[in-house]
């Protein structure tokens, strides 16, 4: 953003987000934002989004000492919860919930930044800029999910003993010491795709592409799209469970299941929950 | 010009009752150049066995700082959530230290509290030398701390700019301003006696204090032009100082973290400041007064002053502390609530109570007149206090980053490791450093304005200068007045 | 399938195509690469000098294995064993082959948590190994012990049908349990039980049940007899499940028609493991769910294909025969029974007195440290091979496996190869058309061209197969028979009574990604937490909060759980799913090989088993044991993903809703 960009287009970067329109299917550049819906109906909490996600990104594994410390890589992780009334036994089982970064539309994280490092791109998505990042840390304090984990320890040298290096995704950067890194949507597969859709004057068609955990779910509890796409499946299932992208507070009636976490804070996340059901006459 | 001293005294001690004094009325002006300019003199063994303690305490921390920076923020056991740890919470206490020096110094020369003038030049410095010490921590906690420079706007070839919003970048531009200002004022402030030094050294030093004290000459017009230059730098200083400890605590209040998220903060984290600066400046008092035999120059009744004004700042911050905890208990926020009850009864519990004794019980003391006249007990009050003042700040970082929004990320076991306490502990070694090379290369309380003060005495006879100053009752000051201020 | 760039595999992902996975993987699937990539994978052939294993070329080790196992050995059949894991397809062909030409009939398939129990009981009431369950068309599941989102047959297939199990009309799922599974975890209503008592629970719903005409039509008057004396009060008594929610279970059963009555490991893991099973089938039976939700699976066309799962049998077979000096040669493959045999056995010490050892591993694992020579095999990824699951939800599927990249190690060879080789020893003719397991493998695979209908050439098939990676054969379902008996049914009321020297029931759980524990040498699934005790890289044991605040345990203090056959110690970990009686600790921890990530971390529970046995099939009951817990005083910290509370402290973040309130037929 350079200073003349910034003044001639002041309105546009004084427009507070998300607006009503700001994506749209006709805008160059804004006709895609990447969105979420993730059923907790049907989450079993097996993990197989975690491992997948660990192939993709190039995770580190960190060992037991350091997983104590905190100091965990998983950018998905599964929230085991037991019910707040739970008697002497968990009877209605469990609550799993896998949660990575929400991609909110306004994240907290980017406002805090001291360099700019994580901001928003034009697809909706919360990017994490890993040359600029100078590890101040400040967007992890404010990021309500705390999903934003931070390289503790120089990984590369340490995490992957030969031969395992040669599994790394190379389309996805091995990150080293002193930077924030967290869930990108799996950004590298969705700029391939629509690098491959712009090749084809085309968008992208709607589960042509998704992250490693939606593609590994064996339930398929999440579904990820173009929410601008009304067609897409993720923005029927949006408009389904009556939850809006621009609005910080939904308004739905009681038998619709669809909700964002944490929405009070208006964060205005990417991610819509859909409520775990349970027989309670069981 | 009718009156004649005689007159005037009388007026005067007919209306106030005297004070303690401040200062001696009978030290001799050239007893002055002499007592202070003493301490310039080669330092005795102690002090190279200080100077060396503390250059190896330095060494602590910068080896500590090694590891770290070879080995990745892991080492310091800092983690997430606990991101921060230490690092943070002992810059904002250099950094609120910083405040009293610069701040009273300024105020006071603006309310013409003349007791200041005796120990305002070493509090500046302390002000300059925490301020970049605090600024280490800056840098030490960053991740990538050979990219610190990412964080100032400077020019380059890509057009990148740090983010603006942030409240990281305010606090980094405030804290550069204030350290320019407050390097400046006291830079300034120094000139008249740096040329005292001047005419009195040679050698090496000669050349230093030449350069140094910019040609000083004493005439009239080079007053004149220090006095406004140094006046509108004590009313710039003023705000800015408010100004900077409130945008540190932007870096918590905009943050939408439970017990940072709090709209008292500003006024909070100034208070605190104050408040510790202010024991600082105790704690520096009673060791310059007893290492340079300051006695005739710092005395008891300054010292009674500095106690009052802590007592007073100590009663501030513990008000807006007592705030803080009441919006949050009778609020409606439940995730700051159950930050609160945390702090209060969670693993941080022993530390968060000691905070809250020896910042607001512990002050007091201050209220008897005992207390405050004896030295070794304001010594041990001034240095628990701002231990208080630390754990305040450790209870603002660590047990709120333990505590956040999100339950599944809590952390209870998070202890710092032997890095942090020794990065905390270099930055008591490199401050000593700067502050005893301070006092041993200019001088650590002002000459001339103590003549000043003197001057004032023995002309007036009177404690109370500020009435004193009055034209009403003083017409003298028509004549006085083109000289004196 | 897998992402391979610059001819090296990184990713694995489900085949699209297959109708088991449908494009989905697990964890374990995942994970294939570190197997890949492992850096404690054995690069070279090793032979037994002295007491250690030493680097040894090809060409001497298979000099070696000519010597000792070749014509000219002059071993006869009887002398010589083959131990494999569960194998399938043409692999387990070929091993046939050349147990054929040594003229051996010592095939011993052993897997530590085989379904032997379960396919006994299937045999005897339905006269086929596993019948086909149709999830989604049940209203109800009924599962007693069943974790088939967690492990079991498939849990990936599984998982995909509970999907549409809970999509609308949505079904409802209860467990009952001695220790929550992950399947438990997901239940409406999860219902602790005390181990082994599942069955009687089960024939006291059923009681519930015939006491209604329409259902005591259902089943010959004998068993109506039998079922009347497990009454509200005697099971509730022996089951610890409180009376009202047997009637409850009885009422919800009848309400929600189909259902399905599903039986897991817990259940099969007793002495009485059968009965329990065939208690828990009795329900599918009176409910009349027999031809709706339990169906046959289709008859496959290819039995010499047909996967072996193996049995806790054929281990002691060999354990006997070891011990008795009868074999000269051992050879193991995809098994590691030094680490899986409880103590009891001795197996270590019988594999010692075999002359000869030989183990066929990617990774030198505690076997295959006591063995003479080991051979170090292609991985997954870099062999060609086939496989048949043993759950078959649609017709008959066979899995092609091909290389994703070529050998990583140039010192290491196809496991298919080597057979091919031996059998070569003694059947050099008939062999000799196939320089290697591919050519073998097309050849095998290409003869399956008819029964898919396959018009086209025999190298298009080949090929397409390959691209594929899956072949399907519609194949006529099996028939089922339904055969009930009294004996069969007829459970003691002492099950499980409790024994006052040792007065928890252990459960040995599985973890979903351990397994056996073959699979504890990779980092990912070391670091994956448990699902429900978020633990990660350690062993626990599970012990309910009251039992513990009882005995004043904490979290992380160190307990000693013996059994009659030995000790273990491990942590503490306080979770509220389990029976207050029961203590679990999960398997697969414990290595004192296989790796850097394995070696060294938790213990092994197989180690402590009694010499417990299911009656009717011999195989080991695996939660027979009783076990005593005692504090040792020390303490360690439990590295687990979850934080000091377990709960959401109030937040919004998992909500619920009463099924009855959502509508799940207006979603998409």
């Amino acid at each position: 953003m350079s200073i003349t960009n910034l003044l001639n287009n002041w309105s546009f970067y004084r427009q507070k987000r998300p607006y009503q329109g700001q994506y749209d299917l006709n805008r160059q550049y804004s006709e895609y934002k990447w969105a979420m819906a993730l059923d907790l109906d049907i989450c079993t909490g097996c993990n197989a989004c975690t491992t997948a996600c660990y192939a993709e990104n190039n995770l580190p594994v960190v060992g037991k000492k350091r997983f104590n410390q905190g100091h965990v890589m998983h950018w998905i992780r599964i929230e085991r919860y037991w019910d707040e009334n739970m008697g002497e036994f968990p009877e209605q089982g469990a609550s799993f919930l896998p949660m990575m970064c929400q991609q909110c539309e306004e994240a907290p994280c980017e406002t805090v930044c001291p360099v700019g490092a994580t901001s928003h791109t034009n697809d909706g998505l919360n990017s994490q800029n890993y040359h600029r990042c100078v590890g101040s840390r400040y967007c992890s304090v404010n990021c309500p999910y705390k999903v934003r984990y931070f390289n503790f320890w120089n990984y590369p040298s340490t995490a992957w003993p030969a031969p395992l290096p040669d599994q790394l995704n190379p389309d996805v950067t091995v990150r080293t010491k002193g930077i924030m890194e967290k869930c990108t949507f799996c950004v590298q597969r969705l700029n391939e795709a629509k690098s491959r859709a712009r090749t084809e004057y085309r968008l992208v068609r709607d589960g042509e592409v998704v992250p490693a955990c939606v593609q590994a779910c064996p339930t398929s509890a999440i579904t990820f799209g173009n929410i601008v796409d009304p067609k897409s499946k993720v923005a029927m299932m949006w408009k389904n469970q009556q939850v809006d992208l621009y609005k910080d507070m939904q308004e739905k009636d009681n038998s619709v299941r669809g909700y964002r976490i944490l929405e009070d804070l208006r964060p205005f996340p990417s991610v819509m929950y859909l409520e775990r059901v349970r027989d309670m006459e069981a | 010009m009718v009156n004649t001293y005689e007159e005037t005294e009388v007026a005067v001690e007919k209306r106030f009752v005297p004070k303690p004094l401040d200062i001696n009325a009978d030290i001799a002006w050239a007893k002055i150049n002499k007592d202070i300019l003493r301490s310039l003199e080669r330092p005795r063994p102690i002090f190279w066995v200080i100077f060396i303690a503390s250059f190896a305490l330095f060494l602590v921390g910068v080896s500590c700082e090694v590891y770290q920076y070879q080995t990745g923020l892991g080492v310091a056991n800092l983690n997430n959530p606990q991101v921060w740890g230490l690092y943070i919470a002992t810059f904002i206490w250099w950094i609120g230290m910083g405040h009293s020096g610069t701040l009273l110094s300024a105020l006071l020369h603006i309310m013409h509290a003349d007791w200041r003038k005796p120990i305002y030049r070493y509090s500046e410095a302390m002000t300059t030398f925490t301020l970049l010490t605090a600024a280490l921590f800056v840098l030490v906690h960053l991740g990538r701390i050979w990219q610190f420079y990412y964080v100032v706007a400077y020019p380059n070839e890509r057009w990148t700019w740090p983010n603006f919003q942030s409240p990281l970048v305010w606090d980094a531009t405030a804290i550069g301003t204030y350290l320019t200002s407050s390097l400046l004022f006291l830079y300034i402030g120094m000139i008249p006696d740096l040329a005292i030094c001047r005419d009195n050294a040679i050698g090496i030093r000669k050349k230093l204090y030449t350069f140094m004290s910019l040609g000083w000459m004493g005439t009239d017009r080079q007053w004149a032009n220090f006095r406004v230059t140094y006046l509108t730098l004590a009313c710039f200083l003023m705000p800015l100082a408010v100004s900077v400890h409130s945008i540190v605590s932007t870096d918590f209040a905009a943050s939408q973290q439970p017990g940072y998220h709090i709209t008292s903060f500003p006024p909070y984290f100034v208070a605190g400041a104050i408040y510790s600066g202010l024991a600082v400046i105790i704690t520096l008092f009673i060791v310059l007064r007893y290492t340079f035999r300051f006695e005739e120059y710092m005395t008891m009744p300054i010292l009674e002053k500095l106690a009052k004004l802590t007592f007073a700042a100590g009663m501030v911050w513990t008000y807006l502390n007592l705030i803080e905890y009441a919006t949050t208990w009778y609020g409606n926020d439940m995730y700051a609530k159950q930050a609160l009850i945390y702090r209060a009864t969670g693993p941080f519990a022993p530390e968060w109570w000691m905070m809250n004794f020896l910042g607001s019980v512990l002050p007091f003391a201050l209220t008897f007149k005992r207390v405050r006249a004896s030295i070794p007990v304001m010594l041990f009050m001034s240095i628990f206090i701002n231990f208080g003042m630390w754990l305040e700040r450790w209870m603002i970082i660590s047990p709120t980053l333990a505590h956040g929004i999100y339950p599944w990320t809590w952390d209870d076991d998070q202890w710092p490791s032997f890095v942090q306490w020794g990065i905390v502990a270099g930055s008591f070694g490199w401050f000593n450093m700067l502050f005893m090379l301070y006092c041993k290369i200019f001088p650590s309380v002002s000459m001339y304005e103590v003549k000043e003060m003197l001057h004032e005495r023995r002309f007036f006879k009177s404690t109370n200068v500020a009435t004193a100053r009055d034209p009403a009752i003083n017409p003298d000051l028509a004549v006085e007045g083109g000289l004196a201020s | 399938m897998g992402r391979v760039r610059e001819g090296r595999v990184l990713k694995m992902e489900g085949n699209p195509e297959s109708k088991i996975s449908g494009g989905k993987i697990c964890g374990l699937g995942q994970a294939a690469v570190q197997v890949q990539y492992n850096p404690d994978r054995l690069t070279q052939p090793m032979m037994r000098v002295g007491d250690s294993l030493q680097p040894v070329s090809w060409d001497k080790a298979m000099a070696l294995l000519e010597e000792k196992t070749g014509p000219k050995s002059g071993i006869n059949g009887n002398e010589f064993a083959f131990m494999t894991g569960a194998m399938s397809g043409h692999l387990k062909v070929l091993v046939q082959n050349y147990l054929d030409s040594l003229g051996s009939k010592n095939h011993f398939v052993y897997e530590a948590l085989s379904p032997a129990v379960s396919f006994a009981a299937n045999k005897q009431i339905y006269g086929v190994d596993m019948p086909r369950l149709h999830f989604d068309k049940a209203k109800l599941i009924l599962s007693f012990g069943s974790d088939f989102l967690g492990t079991g047959a498939s849990p990936v297939h599984f998982a995909k049908e509970y999907a549409k199990f809970r999509k609308a009309p949505r079904g409802t799922l209860i467990q009952i349990e001695p220790k929550m599974t992950m399947t438990g975890a997901n239940a409406d209503r999860w219902i602790p039980i005390i181990p082994g008592t599942e069955g009687v629970l089960a024939l006291g719903v059923a009681n519930q049940l015939l006491k209604h005409d329409d259902f005591s039509k259902t089943v010959p008057a004998d068993i109506v007899n039998l079922v009347g004396k497990y009454d509200l009060d005697t099971v509730s008594s022996i089951t610890s499940v409180r009376s009202d929610l047997i009637g409850h279970l009885a009422g919800l059963l009848w309400e929600k028609s189909p259902s399905l009555v599903i039986s897991g490991a817990s259940v099969e893991g007793h002495v009485h493991g059968v009965q329990n099973a065939a208690a828990i089938q009795i329900l599918n039976r009176i409910l009349g769910n027999v031809g709706k939700t339990v169906d046959g699976q289709a008859q496959s066309p290819f039995p010499q294909l047909a996967p072996a799962t193996g049995s806790f049998a054929s281990l002691k077979a060999m354990n006997d025969g070891m011990g008795a000096g009868t074999y000269k040669a051992v050879f193991i493959y995809g098994a590691n029974p030094v680490f899986t045999t409880p103590s009891f056995m001795g197996f270590r010490d019988n594999l010692r007195k075999v002359p000869f050892k030989v183990a066929f591993v990617n990774a030198v694992d505690e076997t295959a440290e006591e063995c003479d020579l080991v051979l170090p095999i292609y991985t997954a990824v870099e062999d060609f091979g086939s496989h048949v699951a043993w759950y078959q939800p649609e017709g008959v599927e066979i899995t092609m496996q091909q290389p994703l990249m070529d050998k990583l190690y140039s010192d290491t060879r196809s496991m298919g190869d080597i057979m091919l080789d031996l059998v070569k020893q003694r059947r050099a003719d008939e062999y000799k058309a196939w320089p290697n397991f591919f050519s073998y493998l097309k050849t095998a695979v290409t003869n399956i061209k008819p029964a898919v209908k396959y018009t086209d050439t025999d190298e298009h098939f080949w090929y397409d197969t390959l691209s594929h990676g899956v072949i399907h054969v519609d194949a006529p379902q099996q028939q089922i028979a339904e055969n009930f008996s009294t004996e069969m049914l007829d459970l003691p009321t002492t099950v499980n009574s409790p024994d006052p020297k040792f007065p928890f029931y252990l459960i040995p759980s599985e973890r979903h990604y351990f397994r056996d524990g073959r699979h504890a040498n990779c980092g990912w699934l070391q670091e994956s937490p448990d699902p429900l005790t978020t633990v990660v890289w350690d062993s626990w044991a599970e012990i309910h909060p009251k039992t513990a605040a009882s005995m004043g345990i904490h979290e992380g203090d160190y307990l000693e759980v013996s059994s009659q056959n030995g000790t273990i110690k491990v942590k503490a970990y306080l979770f509220p799913g389990i029976h207050p009686d029961a203590i679990s600790i999960p398997l697969g921890q414990g290595h004192e090989s296989l790796g850097r990530f394995a070696k060294g971390v938790g213990v092994n529970p197989f180690k402590i088993l009694n010499p417990v046995f299911e009656k009717n099939t011999g195989e080991l009951a695996m939660f027979g044991t009783r076990v005593s817990v005692k504090r040792t005083g020390q303490s360690e910290i439990v590295v687990k993903d979850e934080g000091p509370v377990s709960t959401q402290m109030g937040r919004k973040l998992v909500v619920t809703l009463p099924a009855d309130v959502a509508q799940l037929s207006k979603e998409i």
